[in-house]
């Protein structure tokens, strides 16, 4: 718990921006829904069929899984704030919508048919009456909407959106509890402030209620609120690194959610901070192949690191040739002809798909290759990233390539994997050949003797734009090419995953080892 | 009857009210005229028809047949907010709105009209010194008022645009007995101020006998009498209307009430 203290303290400047993405994010979907919900709820009031409609609509959206909804409105809005605050409020929907129409329809008759002799008008009556006493119950759905799109958001950062989220999303991929705990124990305070906050003003707008504790309670949210937010700014100031805006455009880095992909971002991005006059942001962690390469097509990013295999299989569908250079060119030539996109700055070396076994069942049953898996197939238990088991180079294609299947395969988060396979819960996992953690947990890798892993060697895609845009941008990209081998970035992923220091450290001393800062 | 027929300020002309499409009746062929400043008090117990009436003059209830003339309007424009506004209307259950202060209860009338807020609170203000409240009362919330005050507040509203016309739908049954006498008291004194028609209605034949210029008993949804308190104790026109006078009138003989 102290290593937990420590990084709210160290990390305070990043809290606090990460803090303030949150709430945006949250606050802005609120806000929305109320501005679409209630007229929702109104219209629900007025008309039968949109009643059923609507509390139809809005109760199967939340049944719709929120990483199922966001990877479905990446292709329409890209990455960023938009499709996560889309998503927040077709969440939020719900509770506004039904609790403005339950609260619209909880008018006392008695106060309808005074309303009604006074004269007033039937918007009239909506608008000073009916709505005066749905306020209460509208209040709660607005409280409910808040707290639930507050938790929600945490997913945001799974589409680059930001917020605390992002520091779950990246504790996980790091396999580090207290970046997780600096995420979530955070957006679990704010919901319950909120919760608090906007249980006063829902107390508030009830008839009858009592002045007097409801303005200690009030002044009581305001305090706590104030003072937690001024500890943090001051902190945030204290710890802060002063920034210097330069006069250069500005390259947006991005990478895929994995320890390797932030190291290689960062190298890029500090070597373009140390070299250029750019304005580099990072927007790290999107999830998988398919964001990225939305994020760049859309322009929401510049480039990020990918690796040939992935590119030819998953993104241009076509077959990937077993040569590492040929793999290289073909993926260069369809980039450039298919989305104006190129590929540069050939690291120096691959990651492929491996599949790894505990060192001491190797030398006990004399595993050295795939094919002698196969006798004992039956028997083992595999543990595949989801990515694997789907691909047509994962999985799949093996079982058939080798034709052999395992006794049972399961689906599993890539950092749980590794922590399976080492306490004995599978027997075979789906490695990246350069993970730090072959070496960490003593796996050995199987040969892939019938060569059917495609090769994954790893470069920098970019859009053309930007190369043509800021051309120095290749030159110092240049000088990173050749600079690593399968052994380096174990090392260097080794020193992220096992020894928990943070992948802009790791990829700092990395520069400064080859004199590139 | 030829002189109240000619100032005659609200008709009913065969008025019946069914529901479920003729199954049951609320009112059948009711007909009766209300002159201008008469207090004309509908008395019957609860299911009698008396309330349908009452809610028929300011179309809150539309006839299923017959028709109502008020101010020589009928059908549709009773509904007409217009209508509605110039017709004051105190109801049983009082209504008065509970996150408003009692003076934006009393104003709202005003404010539907228009009104610029600082005339809205001075009428406001004097409705209340005229239904007798005391100074201070505005600011508060109904919540915090008794039960009779709350229905002055009612009333009130009621008579802030000084209108002719005021409907009192059992406005004092959920009082106490001493409370209820009293704002009986200040109805007859805002009638003798004011000069306003008014329709009441009640199930207390006491309360019908301090108020009434003329009073129509209603009984399950036949209008059984018409006529002024002495016709009824005198001349009843049906046993229905002897037996309920039949109290009062042993009281009367033997002086126990006036």
């Amino acid at each position: 718990m102290s290593g937990f203290w420590q990084m709210v303290q160290n990390r305070s400047p990043d809290l606090l921006e990460r803090l303030l993405e949150h709430l945006k994010l949250a606050g802005i979907a609120t806000l929305i829904a109320i501005a679409v919900g209630v007229p929702m709820g109104v219209l629900a009031l007025r008309s039968k069929p949109a009643r059923s409609a609507l509390l139809g609509l809005t109760s199967v959206l939340q049944t719709v899984p929120s990483l199922a909804l966001l990877t479905f409105l990446l292709p329409f809005f890209g990455i960023g704030a938009t499709p996560a605050i889309i998503a927040l409020v077709l969440y939020a929907l719900l509770p506004i919508v039904r609790n403005t129409y339950t609260g619209l329809t909880g008018t006392p008759p008695a106060m309808l048919e005074m309303a009604d002799a006074l004269g007033l008008t039937r918007f009239q009556r909506l608008l000073m009456i009916e709505s005066r006493f749905a306020a209460p119950m509208i209040m709660a759905g607005v409280r409910t909407a808040a707290t639930v799109s507050i938790g929600i958001a945490t997913l945001s950062a799974f589409v680059g959106a930001g917020g605390l989220g992002a520091f779950i999303n990246r504790g996980l991929s790091l396999n580090n509890m207290d970046l997780v705990l600096l995420g979530a124990v955070p957006a679990g305070l704010l919901a319950l402030y909120a919760d608090w906050v906007l249980g006063v003003l829902e107390n508030g707008l009830k008839p009858g209620h009592k002045n007097g504790p409801l303005m200690a309670q009030g002044f009581g949210a305001v305090v706590v609120g104030v003072f937690a937010f001024g500890w943090l700014y001051i902190n945030a100031k204290s710890y802060s690194p002063q920034i210097v805006e330069k006069k250069g455009g500005r390259i947006v880095v991005g990478s895929k959610n994995f320890t390797e992909q932030f190291i290689l971002a960062e190298i890029i991005a500090q070597a373009l901070e140390a070299k250029t006059d750019l304005n580099v942001v990072r927007k790290l962690n999107l999830a998988g192949t398919a964001v990225c390469h939305q994020a760049l097509l859309s322009g929401d990013i510049d480039l990020y690191p990918e690796y040939t295999g992935t590119a030819l299989l998953s993104v241009l569908k076509v077959p990937a040739p077993p040569n590492g250079e040929d793999a290289w060119d073909e993926a260069k030539k369809g980039y450039q002809e298919q989305y104006n996109l190129d590929w540069i700055t050939p690291f120096g070396f691959a990651n492929t798909y491996a599949l790894a076994v505990r060192s001491q069942d190797a030398e006990r049953h004399g595993w050295k290759s795939i094919t002698d898996l196969q006798p004992d197939a039956a028997h083992l238990k595999a543990g595949f990233t989801a990515e694997f088991r789907e691909r047509d180079d994962g999985y799949p294609g093996l079982a058939k390539k080798y034709g052999f299947k395992f006794g049972k395969a399961v689906d599993m988060e890539p950092s749980l994997m590794y922590q399976a396979i080492k306490e004995s819960q599978v027997d075979v996992i789906s490695a990246f050949s350069t993970d730090g953690r072959i070496a960490a947990y003593d796996l050995a890798l199987l040969e892939d003797n019938d060569h059917f892993f495609p090769p994954y060697d790893a470069g920098i895609v970019i859009r053309q734009q930007t190369l043509t845009a800021h051309p120095e941008v290749a030159e110092v990209l240049a000088d990173l090419s050749g600079k690593l081998d399968e052994a380096k970035m174990q090392q260097l992923n080794l020193a992220v995953d096992r020894d928990k220091r943070r992948p802009k450290d790791v990829a700092k001393a990395f520069l400064e080892e080859i004199g590139l800062r | 009857m030829a002189e109240i027929a000619s100032s005659a300020l609200i008709r009913f002309e065969d008025v019946g009210k069914s529901y479920d499409g003729g199954q049951s009746f609320a009112v059948r062929h009711v007909s009766f005229q209300i002159a201008k400043g008469e207090t004309l008090v509908l008395l019957g117990s609860s299911g009698s028809g008396k309330s349908t009436l009452l809610k028929m003059i300011n179309g809150l209830i539309a006839p299923s047949h017959g028709a109502v003339t008020v101010r020589d309007r009928s059908g549709q424009q009773l509904q007409s907010v217009q209508m509605r506004r110039s017709i004051g209307y105190v109801s049983q259950g009082i209504a008065l709105f509970p996150f408003m202060r009692v003076w934006e209860n009393v104003a709202l009338p005003l404010r539907l009209a228009g009104l610029p807020i600082e005339e809205r609170k001075r009428k406001a203000t004097e409705a209340l010194r005229l239904v007798e409240l005391p100074e201070g009362v505005e600011d508060r919330l109904p919540s915090e008022l008794s039960g009779g005050q709350q229905q002055r507040v009612g009333v009130a509203r009621a008579l802030v645009t000084g209108t002719d016309i005021l409907l009192m739908d059992e406005p004092f049954g959920a009082l106490d007995a001493i409370t209820r006498e009293s704002l009986q008291a200040e109805v007859a004194r805002l009638k003798e101020k004011l000069g306003v028609t008014i329709v009441f209605v009640t199930h207390d034949l006491f309360e019908a006998l301090a108020l009434a210029d003329r009073i129509v008993v209603m009984h399950e949804g036949n209008m059984e009498q018409i006529g002024t308190a002495d016709e009824m104790l005198h001349q009843p026109a049906t046993d229905f209307v002897r037996e309920l006078f039949e109290k009062p009138a042993k009281l009367l003989k033997v002086g126990g009430r006036a």
